[in-house]
């Protein structure tokens, strides 16, 4: 019997701090708070979003070279990456997409590994082997598709980031965009894992000279943008400022990739 | 003595649970909604007989209730905002909201055969709510984050929990706004902001 008491209690306890919690107030009182609660709603979202200063010594140059970039965007990449995708339909250039992907496969495996998530790289090793052989040297990606092996890029920066390394000052790279200290001493780890070399190895590798180098790096280059220009563009038309935006996106969306 | 401990955690037990089943339900009750919308918002993308004009006004009316734009447009200011004179910030929170507006229409404007799926729901606070999503095309998955507040006082034409932030692939369009509008008025003044804001949308 108490039991059942006590669980009455419990009951309207509950159902009367809902209640409390809507006192109803009067129009002037809501006419004078309105004020004070603005305060105190901003007040509330103020730590969330505590802007982290990025490091930017090299602002004024940082700057030229986004407007550089940018033009180089506008004037040459953009037409030739037009004509580029008027000439090959979207499937294929998805596939060149793929390609250059799946070549990219010991840079991930090693990054993945030193990182100690080896599910990951075994996800990642599965995937190339299916891809290279089933797939077609990589132009399919029949590993998502039928065996559900997810992809998992790392790259050095996140690989040192992961261990603690700050990103240093923020540069911009002719071309290239964003990026910062970390990233482009990580560049070089990088293409000793790469099959696309400017100079001959005593592996295999895809290219040996200096021209099959830039030849194969600028058709990658004009097939990635013929697939992500809208994005760039969708991006650029919320900027007020374009380098600091881009700046900004950068760097938070490097953090998130480490954080993972 | 020992019925009237048993009793106790019993009691705290039911307590628990009732909270977190009002937690749950609010989880699935946004979840659902958000889904609901998100239909809405694809059936009127793939209506051929309207539009363009009337596609984007009509997706910005199933939009607007679920976000707080005057929100964001004072938050994108920082501490800025309370230095404002009150027409600049009755001015600058239309601009803003303007903007949000034609930016959000821009960008579903593409849209083409994209997958959203709901990842993650999870209350961080009492008034917080996270909802991740993964925005699925052929090219890849885009990991989007909606950040949900439940406001004190409900506001007039809007839902009881409204988004204040987006994260689109770890980049919140809060903070770069407020990075960028923080970096902007350290040469120039809220006017110039304002001018630049207004040429935009």
């Amino acid at each position: 019997m108490r039991l059942i008491v006590s669980f009455f209690i419990v009951f309207i306890v509950v159902s009367f701090s809902g209640c409390s919690s809507k006192k109803i107030e009067s129009p002037n009182e809501v006419f004078l708070s309105e004020l004070n609660s603005e305060d105190e709603e901003l007040d509330d979202f103020e730590d969330e979003f505590e802007v982290k200063e990025i490091y930017d010594p090299f602002s004024g140059y940082n700057r030229v070279m986004t407007s550089f970039n940018d033009n180089a965007y506008e004037y040459v990449l953009k037409p030739i990456a037009n004509g580029y995708s008027y000439i090959f339909h979207e499937e294929i250039r998805l596939s060149v997409d793929k390609f250059f992907h799946n070549i990219y496969y010991p840079s991930r495996l090693v990054n993945n590994l030193l990182q100690g998530k080896f599910y990951n790289a075994y996800e990642e090793t599965g995937r190339f082997v299916i891809n290279s052989t089933v797939g077609l040297f990589g132009l399919f990606d029949p590993a998502k598709s039928s065996f559900n092996l997810q992809a998992h890029n790392e790259d050095f920066g996140q690989t040192l980031g992961f261990y603690g390394v700050g990103s240093g000052p923020h540069i911009v790279i002719p071309l290239l965009g964003p990026s910062n200290l970390r990233d482009i001493i990580s560049l070089y780890p990088d293409t000793m894992l790469s099959v696309i070399h400017s100079t001959e190895r005593s592996y295999w590798t895809l290219t040996d000279t200096i021209e099959e180098f830039l030849a194969i790096k600028s058709l990658e280059m004009i097939n990635t943008t013929s697939l992500y220009m809208r994005d760039y563009e969708k991006l650029k038309a919320d900027a007020v400022d374009l380098y600091p935006y881009l700046r900004d996106v950068y760097e938070q969306h490097r953090d998130k990739l480490i954080e993972e | 003595m020992i019925n009237k401990v048993v009793k106790n955690i019993l009691l705290v037990c039911i307590i628990f649970v009732f909270t977190q089943n009002l937690q749950a339900n609010n989880n699935v009750e946004l979840k659902e909604h958000f889904l609901s919308k998100i239909d809405d918002v694809i059936v009127t993308v793939k209506n051929k007989k309207l539009s363009k004009d009337e596609r984007n006004s009509n997706i910005i009316e199933i939009v607007t209730p679920m976000f707080d734009f005057e929100l964001m447009a004072k938050l994108s200011l920082g501490k800025m905002w309370k230095k404002l004179s009150k027409e600049d910030k009755k001015k600058f929170v239309e601009l803003y909201v303007d903007r949000m507006k034609k930016s959000y229409s821009s960008k579903i404007d593409s849209y083409s055969d994209e997958k959203i799926e709901v990842k993650k729901v999870k209350q961080v606070k009492k008034n917080r709510i996270v909802l991740t999503t993964d925005f699925i095309n052929e090219k890849e998955s885009l990991e989007i984050v909606y950040k949900y507040h439940k406001p004190k006082k409900p506001k007039e034409h809007k839902d009881t929990w409204l988004i204040y932030d987006v994260e689109i692939v770890g980049v919140s369009i809060l903070k770069t706004d407020k990075a960028q509008f923080k970096e902007f008025l350290q040469t120039k003044t809220i006017i110039e902001l304002m001018e630049a804001l207004s040429k935009k949308s």
